[in-house]
């Protein structure tokens, strides 16, 4: 629901796919899981729809089906970047690019027997 | 060198790293604003163990330098969506300027491309308004005045379409001087770096190098290869080199059948860069590909009208009494338009060439003055299949109508794409940016949010392909 002019009103279809297209692309997950919860309240209040507002959803759908494509498609770069991501960070658990020996943090002292600690 | 001194040594030692370190986290924080600046990362390095007293000892670690935190791969991965983005975003903006063309304005009272539709309308109107009264006057000159308007605005958008054209081709051929300038800096980088750091990371050097790639990658579509000592070599996506080593090969331009091509060295690289991305690309999959559809379209409709019209008038009798050259080839010909020698160049050259009204051959062939059989043949055309298998308003509003979803699924990949962009952007910053949030963070946040994408995604595509296809909506369970 959105406020216009202190009065309610319900978004459109093509409103909502185009928000998450968004919020997708600034990598904002709080308001994808809102969205997300708005999505499952969409499609509960939809089975009992009249004719008419059946209709109209109907017209809704169409408005939004170039939009839905490129939420598609943002969806898809995302999983490549996820995936590209995932490659990068196993990588750099196992030593940067250019560290020829490993340079991860090493202990201040390698024996435990000189350092009075242990 | 069992001593109390490599005790002190060591602590020293370590000492002396830490304050290393520190001077590189100074470092990373003085250039938190420095465009395109990598965070660094202190290398350490074990000293060899010593023995005090009998025990082994390490002996602390030095600081060696500094590696910067960045990844080739995740670059890379940048700077291709970039040339994408770049390459649809220049083309649509071409686009979005040629539909502007074709878009009616109903405020304006001057004529214009956007008002072919309506000139269609017009033209075979004045026709069919004159079958009432064929010898009247003002319904002829009428006739004469509608074709005018049709042939103007048809020659018109195949004008301004051209000089789009040849806007788009000054844009592309401005960019290689950029083009050129970045291969040469990147070469020179490449010699650099090569020399002063051909096993680790160059900092500053590759910063500025990963800098002029991604400025490159804004301007045409490329492959970087890398090669030994730290080393990059740049290719067109078709494996043309532009860098190797310290050596770049610059960009030349020179006019073939009227527009620019790009060579390097002998070679024509033009499709290749047309196909390739950035926004050179994007210009020229606009002037190359889209622009000559749209005039070719133009062209079919001014060759289709004029050449049926045409026919028709010269099969008919004038006012004066005189048949057209369909009725007698000694007579001379009765033609409206400029008769096209061929579809090419038809639109441009389309005009209206007779001047005096009696000229229309309104009657049938040897009939008399008061007889508008070939108007209302003339009129008829309006629905007969003349333009490339359509009728001249259903051919007009089909071009415009695929030339509107031509704009709408670049402005589609381009939205998707810059999107994309954004998103890897903000990878890239979180790892190898100066910032003081770990990337873990970063990469909870994609993950996090590519989760709950996929479940919006999901139940809206079940709903709304329920909806489209069947007209029933069915809720997901």
């Amino acid at each position: 629901m959105q406020t216009v002019g202190g009065q309610q009103r319900n978004p459109e279809l093509r409103e909502l796919v185009v928000e998450a297209s968004l919020a997708l692309a600034r990598l904002d997950a709080e308001r994808l899981e809102e969205l997300a919860v708005c999505c499952r309240a969409l499609n509960r209040g939809l089975a009992g729809l009249s004719g008419e507002d059946r209709a109209e959803f109907q017209r809704q759908a169409h408005g939004a089906s170039r939009d839905m494509e490129v939420f598609g498609r943002v969806l898809a770069a995302t999983e490549a970047h996820l995936e590209v991501m995932n490659r990068v960070h196993e990588r750099m658990r196992g030593g940067l690019e250019y560290a020829g020996r490993r340079t991860a943090w090493v202990p201040w002292s390698r024996t435990e027997k000189c350092d009075g600690n242990h | 060198m069992g001593t109390i001194s490599s005790a002190f040594s060591l602590i020293s030692g370590a000492l002396n790293a830490d304050q290393s370190a520190l001077s590189i986290v100074s470092s990373n924080v003085a250039n938190a604003n420095t465009p395109g600046y990598t965070r660094e990362i202190p290398n350490w390095q074990e000293n060899d163990p010593v023995s005090i007293n009998g025990l082994e000892c390490g002996t602390g670690v030095t600081q060696t330098g500094a590696t910067s935190v960045r990844d080739r791969i995740l670059t890379e991965r940048l700077n291709q969506q970039q040339q994408m983005a770049a390459a649809s975003g220049s083309r649509l903006a071409a686009l979005n300027a040629i539909q502007a063309l074709f878009t009616p304005d109903s405020g304006s009272t001057s004529s214009r491309a956007g008002d072919i539709g309506s000139d269609i309308t017009g033209f075979f109107n004045s026709l069919s308004a004159l079958e009432a009264n064929p010898t009247n006057n003002a319904l002829r000159q009428q006739v004469l005045s509608t074709a005018t308007t049709l042939a103007g605005d048809i020659s018109n958008a195949a004008r301004m379409v051209s000089t789009q054209r040849a806007a788009l081709d000054q844009e592309a051929a401005g960019m290689v001087a950029q083009v050129n300038a970045l291969t040469a800096s990147i070469a020179q980088l490449n010699g650099q770096i090569q020399s002063t750091s051909p096993g680790a990371d160059a900092g500053v050097l590759e910063d500025q190098r990963q800098q002029d790639l991604s400025k490159l990658s804004q301007l045409i579509g490329m492959n970087q290869i890398t090669t030994e000592n730290n080393g990059l070599s740049i290719a067109t996506t078709s494996g043309m080199t532009l860098v190797s080593g310290n050596s770049n090969y610059p960009m030349t331009t020179g006019v073939v059948n009227g527009v620019t091509h790009f060579f390097v060295g002998t070679t024509d690289i033009t499709s290749d860069l047309a196909s390739g991305g950035g926004s050179l690309g994007g210009y020229l999959a606009a002037r190359d590909q889209d622009i000559p559809q749209v005039l070719n379209s133009l062209d079919q409709l001014a060759y289709g009208i004029s050449t049926a019209i045409n026919a028709q008038n010269n099969a008919g009798t004038n006012l004066n009494g005189v048949g057209g050259t369909g009725v007698n080839p000694a007579n001379p010909s009765l033609d409206i338009f400029n008769p096209p020698v061929g579809v090419t160049g038809s639109a441009a050259a389309m005009s209206v060439l007779i001047t005096d009204p009696n000229n229309i051959a309104a009657a049938g062939p040897a009939a008399g003055s008061g007889d508008d059989s070939n108007t209302v043949a003339m009129a008829g055309l309006a629905d007969f299949a003349i333009v490339n298998g359509r009728s001249p308003s259903n051919f007009f509003s089909n071009f415009v109508t695929a030339l509107g979803a031509i704009v709408g699924e670049v402005q589609t990949e381009n939205t998707a794409q810059t999107a994309s962009v954004t998103q890897l952007q903000n990878q890239t910053n979180a790892l190898s940016a100066v910032n003081l949030n770990d990337e873990a963070v970063a990469m909870q946040q994609l993950q996090r949010s590519y989760q709950a994408a996929s479940q919006v995604f999901a139940i809206l595509n079940t709903i709304m392909t329920s909806a489209l296809n069947l007209g029933v909506q069915t809720a997901v369970s």
